[in-house]
């Protein structure tokens, strides 16, 4: 129970529709459980419901039936809401949309302000969440100045500066040129390995999932695999089913293995890949 | 290119008066304001006068640049004189001519005006070029704080004003956007009277108004996510402090109503004929 930060019961949601027309489940029975410390994928396509995953998990919105803890707390319970979204924060995927202020350590200040935190606390706190997500020299910019990259990387630290237990991020690479996925889903890890932050993040890019401890597919408001990246990828064409993509190495060794080359079901990385062709080369 | 716009035309030279505390700036501001309309003669006005470029002088801006600022009220500048020559009729007569019917009384009572609607601009633009806009809300979230207990709640109206100030970049974007969007579609936003001009805005702002109902759900959900609950119980990590320089700036705009004050009272109400006879 105690290392169990975040636990989804027989979750089920719908949106309101106009005029009372009602809509599909946008997550139907959903239950899940998330540990502390783990580094969690969501995989799915457009509209599987992996984004209402993000605003369920800390409360923003709440389940038409079942329950979400986070921490034991129910969030259905606004007693305790502060508390869960201190706990649990989100990240969405359009930083500008999510920056408040008009310069940047402003910006990372509003959370730890509103929760009424002494002004040499804030000041710690936002310099460390900066320094975390290597923004700390930008930190007197206006953020309207920064790339796609930096303002993520500024929402971010907005949301490590009230220091919770688990971050959400929602699709926070989607929006963003490759070098600015890049210092995404580094800050991502750094977060993870270095403060030892649950790290929940939902995305599109498979080699970005494959960096995760474990990755969580949903397909039409369900969830339908849940593994470590090894045994999720070793079903290609299962994957493919789900209308999903899968890395490079997967898929070549995936092809390798139908002209019947006998290759190890599971080369992930590039490395790993290229010791098992090797081997299979030497062999003759 | 449209990104590259200032908002409330802040300079950022870093004066002594850059340097103020806002609640500092924006004391001497409102009472300069309220005193250049007290001042009854020409002697109490020339006192405001002084006392504006020193400021100008000590803040740096060009003084090209503040008289720049006077351009959009030129026009009222004018029809107010003219007012003032027209119907002002005392003191001496200096043109009878015709229906035309100048004295001197008119020509001193629009110069009195001019000067009295010129100090109030460049004095409310002193305070923009100076000040920062967020410092300027810092500002004005401090000096209303109080009215909390009367149920007045500022803190809300200076967290608009914030939004306001960040989103004005994002939303010009979003406007060079769509009008690239519109234009490669074969939209012409530049010829054709000035209805046909007004309506093709219409492709425009409706994307517009759309985009930014759905940035606020998103921003909503967003400072929900910061603990966002309307300000109660908030603290500030860049709280503003009243340093000496700032005490000593509120204790001269003390001196400076009193100074008028004393002005209007010894120097009596502005007389035409009299400031005109000791003129010549």
């Amino acid at each position: 129970m105690s290392d169990t930060i975040l636990k989804f019961q027989n979750v089920t949601f719908r949106y309101d529709g106009d005029e009372g027309k009602i809509l599909p489940p946008a997550v139907e029975d959903l239950s899940l459980e998330i540990k502390k410390g783990e580094f969690v994928a969501f995989l799915g396509h457009n509209g599987s419901g992996k984004s209402t995953v993000a605003k369920l998990s800390n409360g923003l919105v709440v389940p038409e039936s079942g329950d979400v803890y986070v921490l034991g707390m129910n969030t259905k319970n606004e007693d305790d809401d502060i508390k869960i979204k201190q706990t649990v924060g989100v990240v969405f995927q359009n930083p500008d949309n999510q920056i408040v202020a008009t310069i940047v350590e402003e910006d990372v200040a509003f959370g730890p302000e509103n929760l009424g935190i002494e002004p040499s606390e804030i000041r710690r706190r936002v310099d460390e969440a900066l320094k975390v997500v290597g923004m700390y020299k930008y930190r007197m910019h206006e953020p309207h100045k920064l790339s796609g990259g930096q303002k993520q990387r500024v929402a971010i630290a907005g949301i490590i500066a009230m220091e919770p237990q688990c971050i959400v991020l929602d699709e926070p690479t989607a929006m963003l040129d490759p070098e600015g996925r890049r210092d995404v889903m580094k800050a991502m890890k750094r977060l993870n390995c270095e403060l030892g932050i649950t790290v929940v993040f939902i995305t599109h890019y498979m080699e970005e999932a494959c960096q995760a401890d474990r990755i969580i597919v949903m397909d039409d408001s369900h969830l339908v695999l849940d593994g470590t990246p090894r045994e999720v990828f070793s079903d290609v064409d299962r994957i493919r089913g789900l209308g999903l993509d899968v890395p490079q190495t997967c898929a070549l060794a995936k092809m390798l293995k139908d002209d019947g080359i006998d290759i190890h079901g599971d080369s992930l990385g590039v490395d790993e890949l290229v010791n098992s062709l090797a081997e299979i080369l030497n062999r003759g | 290119m449209l990104k590259d716009i200032t908002i409330g035309q802040y300079f950022p030279l870093g004066s002594v008066i850059h340097k103020l505390d806002p609640r500092a700036k924006l004391f001497y501001t409102f009472t300069f304001i309220i005193m250049v309309f007290v001042s009854s003669n020409f002697i109490s006005l020339a006192l405001c006068i002084a006392c504006a470029v020193l400021i100008i002088a000590l803040s740096k801006v060009p003084v090209k640049t503040v008289i720049k600022g006077l351009r959009p009220i030129l026009l009222i500048i004018v029809i107010t004189s003219f007012l003032q020559i027209a119907y002002v009729k005392t003191g001496v007569t200096l043109i009878d001519f015709w229906k035309i019917h100048i004295t001197s009384g008119g020509i001193l009572q629009a110069l009195f005006m001019t000067l009295r609607i010129s100090l109030l601009i460049v004095m409310s633009t002193m305070l923009t070029y100076t000040t920062s806009p967020t410092s300027m809300t810092n500002g004005l979230d401090r000096t209303f704080a109080p009215l909390v207990k009367i149920g007045i709640d500022f803190n809300i109206v200076t967290m608009i004003m914030t939004i306001a100030l960040r989103f004005i970049p994002t939303l010009i974007e979003e406007v060079d956007k769509i009008l690239s969007a519109q234009k490669s579609r074969g939209a012409n936003f530049e010829s054709g009277n000035i209805f046909k001009r007004a309506k093709m805005l219409i492709p425009l702002f409706v994307p517009l108004l759309f985009s930014a109902v759905r940035r606020a759900y998103e921003l909503a959900y967003a400072m929900t996510c910061r603990c966002y609950n309307g300000g109660k119980g908030k603290t500030t990590m860049n709280a503003l402090k009243y340093k000496k320089c700032d005490y000593l700036v509120t204790l001269l705009t003390f001196a400076f109503i009193a100074g008028v004050v004393v002005l209007n009272i010894y120097c009596g109400e502005y007389n035409a004929e009299f400031t005109f006879n000791s003129a010549v």
